[in-house]
């Protein structure tokens, strides 16, 4: 599954990547798939942060002694990787026939579509938060206005075309997310339930919608519509990043105790998990006092109906709470 | 009515002035004159052309024949000056006249004035003429200065009115344009700037500069000189800019700058500064070691500097007799956000120089050292800033140098130190990409300089003349914790030294200078023997400068 070159494994490999946030190792979307990659590869290493040079294209990188993997050389880091022999999850995969129209899938459609949300469809509150929150402010919000109009600029966003660009990217995002669920299925991984590269990017992609951008957010939403894809996630989030440190990386294929209960989709809403169970909780409430009032209310009229109506026929008078439709479930 | 005991008489002097005797007051911008006429008879202090009454009532003057009355203003003068020499003429200051001034404030002018107003005598009051003539030339907005010494009101004897008569410059734009060279530094310069002169009336200087380097350095800068700034007593300076420095081959790094720097205080001691920058490190050669890596990206800097020079040597260029003592305090993070680059850095340097009384011949003595420290929540365990470091080595001549531990003889740029090897890019070439230089918190320098001239006399005609110099410096690291593991006796041990002689050619622009070292470094091997091994070495330092003023 991975392949370890031997005169490396005495040098201990550092990721540098963007600082955490939202709970997740790196927030940044580059940066978190290399995480991931390394943790399905069981590759150690530790884990670095640079919060000062949000502009640079060399971040994230692998470094170990003189040796330095950047992400702006040879298609990225993950490659880099593979091609110096360190470690390499698709040397069974490139040959798969579907492997490159997925790939160029996840990498245009789906990371323009996370790329916008992130800076222009969500105001970017969520994107200064992971890049510019250790900057001094006048710098961090240059350099966030700069990168807001560089992204316009790549995505090919006018004042004209602002809304049909957005309809466009969703519509892609969307028929993604669609092709990506069908692929996955019930399966743990993409291809032949072994990880691989296109896992680890996917996964980046689809933990950063869910746990960075806000909860009006378009692009959360469409996502949250496929279940199968936010099991997987959450499966492999608590495998790979909750359950262990960074030296050493998880038994991905067992089974977590019992204590962990999955409950799949139920946990995803549109609205956080905290605030579904407030707002049950306050309307089961009102909803039950309510009722309490409604029932002392149709018992009193009942009383004052057989007080004043009583000595007539009260066997003609049926005391009816069930066709009230109530239910108290 | 002139009071004759502290003026000059008017009658005639029965001896004659001695024409070899030295004239203290011999300037062409302090006249003397009549009352009632100031512009066709200015006297100046001189023997053959004494005219006109000094400090004489204008109702004493009656029409006389023009020879006559310059032998009588001639013969007020000489007794002016015998009463001068002999002993102090009691006048003070009455009255200050300013005329010429269309644009510029008076009060501009009036506060290089106001050394007259404490003067007691006619000695102090020519000498402060000459101090205010001077001042108000060095505003650079006036074409010329005259000053005139006038009588003061007849019922106030004793006292006399300056008359200050300024030419505001008639071309306010000026340029300049100069080329700089340094060797092996990259930092051949081509400098243009523009200056435009008293644009509001308060003797404000406004200029923009440009230059351009080797190898893709520049700056870029524009600033404003206020030489009163709201009652401020000391000029006030600020200055926008923006650089680029190269430092790729030393340490794999390029430093770009854009701030804001101003001048708060400056006096001839004492200088206060305060610059807010914005700095961003970039490696655009990804070759850069470890540390470096670490250090790349954007920084805040706002930063206070207070800076306490005396030099009281006779010559920055070769001295040969004083002494000089620089402080320099700085200390970054001058703002609210806890984000900025917080720093605080010290650095000292003291020189003193022994007259040795043959062939001109002297001993500099020199020593320096410096210390740089992040502050704030885990400083100890956070690397200082990279640009804030000390670095030792280079091409400038530390007997010229003063302020702080820069510079050593033998010892290429940014060559003594620390340093960490690059990165390694095809793993199949078995050569290293060289090292980066990572400079240190704590540097200490130190220098022993005999010049001397040369026994022959066309070198000491051109003032060619050869030194004897031995030099020591070390550099250390300080912080990650790294000051735990420091101590006097490993900083002594991996000091680094070098003797070498050398030949100085000065010129009216630059010194340029050749010298052979020998250096070394006195290192304990892991068996606890001591060695030593010397190298020689050839360098060649050089600073060449040139440049060309020109009006607009």
């Amino acid at each position: 599954m991975e392949q370890v070159v031997g005169e490396r494994e005495a040098e201990e490999f550092t990721v540098v990547a963007r600082k955490p946030y939202f709970d997740l190792p790196t927030a940044c979307p580059i940066c978190l798939p290399l995480f991931i990659y390394l943790k399905l590869a069981h590759f150690p290493f530790r884990l670095s942060f640079n919060s000062i040079f949000p502009d640079s294209d060399q971040i994230p990188y692998v470094e170990s002694g003189t040796y330095v993997a950047y992400n702006n050389e040879n298609s990225g880091v993950v490659e880099c990787l593979k091609k110096d022999g360190i470690v390499d999850l698709d040397s069974e995969f490139q040959s798969a026939p579907d492997w490159v129209s997925m790939q160029a899938m996840i990498n245009s459609w789906l990371a323009d579509a996370l790329t916008y949300e992130l800076w222009v469809g969500t105001d970017g509150r969520s994107a200064y938060k992971i890049y510019y929150s250790d900057l001094s402010w006048p710098i961090g919000k240059v350099l966030f206005l700069k990168q807001v109009y560089s992204v316009k600029q790549r995505l090919g966003i006018t004042k004209d075309n602002a809304e049909h660009r957005e309809d466009e990217i969703y519509r892609r995002a969307k028929i993604a997310y669609g092709a990506l669920s069908t692929k996955l299925g019930e399966q743990n991984f993409l291809f032949d339930d072994r990880p691989s590269s296109l896992d680890a990017t996917f996964l980046g992609y689809v933990l950063v919608t869910l746990h960075a951008l806000p909860d009006t957010s378009v692009l959360r939403s469409k996502l949250l519509e496929h279940d199968n894809i936010v099991r997987y996630a959450e499966k492999l989030k608590t495998e790979l990043i909750e359950s262990g440190s960074s030296s050493s990386g998880p038994q991905f294929r067992s089974v977590p105790s019992s204590s962990t209960p999955r409950k799949g989709s139920s946990n995803w809403s549109s609205k956080p998990k905290s605030k579904p169970k407030r707002e049950k909780t306050e309307e089961e409430k009102t909803f039950k006092r309510r009722a309490k009032y409604f029932l002392a209310a149709q018992l009193l009229a009942v009383l004052l109906f057989l007080s004043v109506m009583g000595g007539y026929d009260s066997g003609d008078m049926e005391l009816d709470d069930e066709d009230e439709g109530i239910s108290f479930n | 009515m002139s009071n004759p005991d502290s003026l000059p008489d008017v009658t005639p002097l029965k001896s004659k002035p001695d024409p070899e005797h030295p004239k203290p007051f011999n300037t062409d911008d302090i006249d003397e004159e009549e009352e009632e006429d100031g512009d066709e008879n200015d006297v100046e202090y001189d023997d053959e052309d004494a005219k006109g009454e000094v400090f004489g009532e204008p109702n004493r003057l009656k029409p006389q024949s023009r020879e006559a009355q310059f032998r009588s203003e001639k013969l007020k003068m000489d007794s002016l000056l015998q009463r001068m020499q002999s002993g102090p003429v009691s006048v003070r200051v009455h009255d200050v006249i300013i005329k010429g001034n269309t644009k510029t404030k008076d009060h501009v002018i009036e506060a290089e004035t106001e050394v007259l107003n404490n003067v007691g005598s006619m000695q102090e009051l020519l000498k402060a003429s000459q101090i205010v003539n001077l001042r108000l030339q060095a505003l650079e907005i006036f074409d010329s200065v005259k000053i005139t010494l006038d009588s003061g009101p007849p019922e106030l004897p004793g006292t006399a009115n300056v008359i200050i008569e300024v030419v505001e410059t008639a071309s306010p734009l000026s340029g300049q344009i100069g080329a700089y060279t340094k060797a092996e530094a990259r930092s051949s310069t081509v400098e243009g700037s523009l200056k435009y002169k008293n644009f509001f009336g308060y003797g404000d200087l406004w200029d923009g500069s440009l230059a351009y380097g080797y190898d893709h350095s520049a700056e870029l800068s524009a600033g404003v000189f206020l030489p009163r700034f709201k009652g401020l007593v000391t000029p006030v300076t600020a200055r926008a800019y923006l650089l680029s420095q190269d430092w790729l081959k030393f340490s794999s790094y390029k430093e770009r700058s854009m701030g804001l720097s101003l001048g708060l205080f400056s006096t001839p001691y004492h200088d206060l500064a305060y610059n807010l920058a914005w700095r961003t490190l970039t490696d655009p050669s990804q070759m850069s070691s470890r540390s470096i890596r670490r250090q790349l990206g954007h920084n805040l800097l706002s930063s206070l500097k207070y800076t306490f020079k005396f030099d009281r040597r006779n010559s920055t260029m070769r001295p040969t007799r004083g002494y000089a003592f620089v402080s320099t305090t700085q200390i970054g993070g001058l703002t609210p956000d806890s984000r900025s680059l917080r720093f605080l850095r010290q650095e000292f340097d003291l020189r003193y120089v022994v007259p040795l009384g043959f062939y001109h011949a002297a001993l500099n003595f020199g020593v320096s050292g410096g210390v740089v420290f992040p502050w704030g929540n885990g400083f100890s365990s956070r690397p200082s800033s990279l640009p804030e470091r000390f670095f030792l080595g280079g091409n400038i001549s530390p007997v010229c140098a003063l302020g702080g531990p820069t510079a050593l003889w033998g010892f290429k740029t940014r060559g003594l130190g620390p340093t960490e090897p690059k990165r390694q890019v095809n793993k199949e070439n078995a050569e290293p990409s060289g090292v980066d230089f990572l400079g240190g918190d704590l540097a200490v320098t130190a220098l022993a300089d005999l010049s001397f001239d040369l026994p022959f006399r066309w070198f000491r005609e051109k003032g060619i003349h050869a030194h004897v110099f031995a030099c020591a410096g070390n550099v250390a690291k300080l912080t990650e914790n790294e000051y735990r593991n420091i101590s006097v006796q490993k900083f002594v041990e991996s000091l680094r030294s070098s003797v070498g002689v050398g030949l100085v050619v000065p010129t009216s622009l630059f010194r340029m200078e050749k010298f052979w070292t020998l250096y070394w470094s006195l290192a304990q091997a892991k068996t606890g023997v001591w060695h030593a091994s010397p190298v020689a070495s050839e360098h060649f330092g050089s600073y060449i400068g040139c440049q060309q003023n020109f009006g607009i």
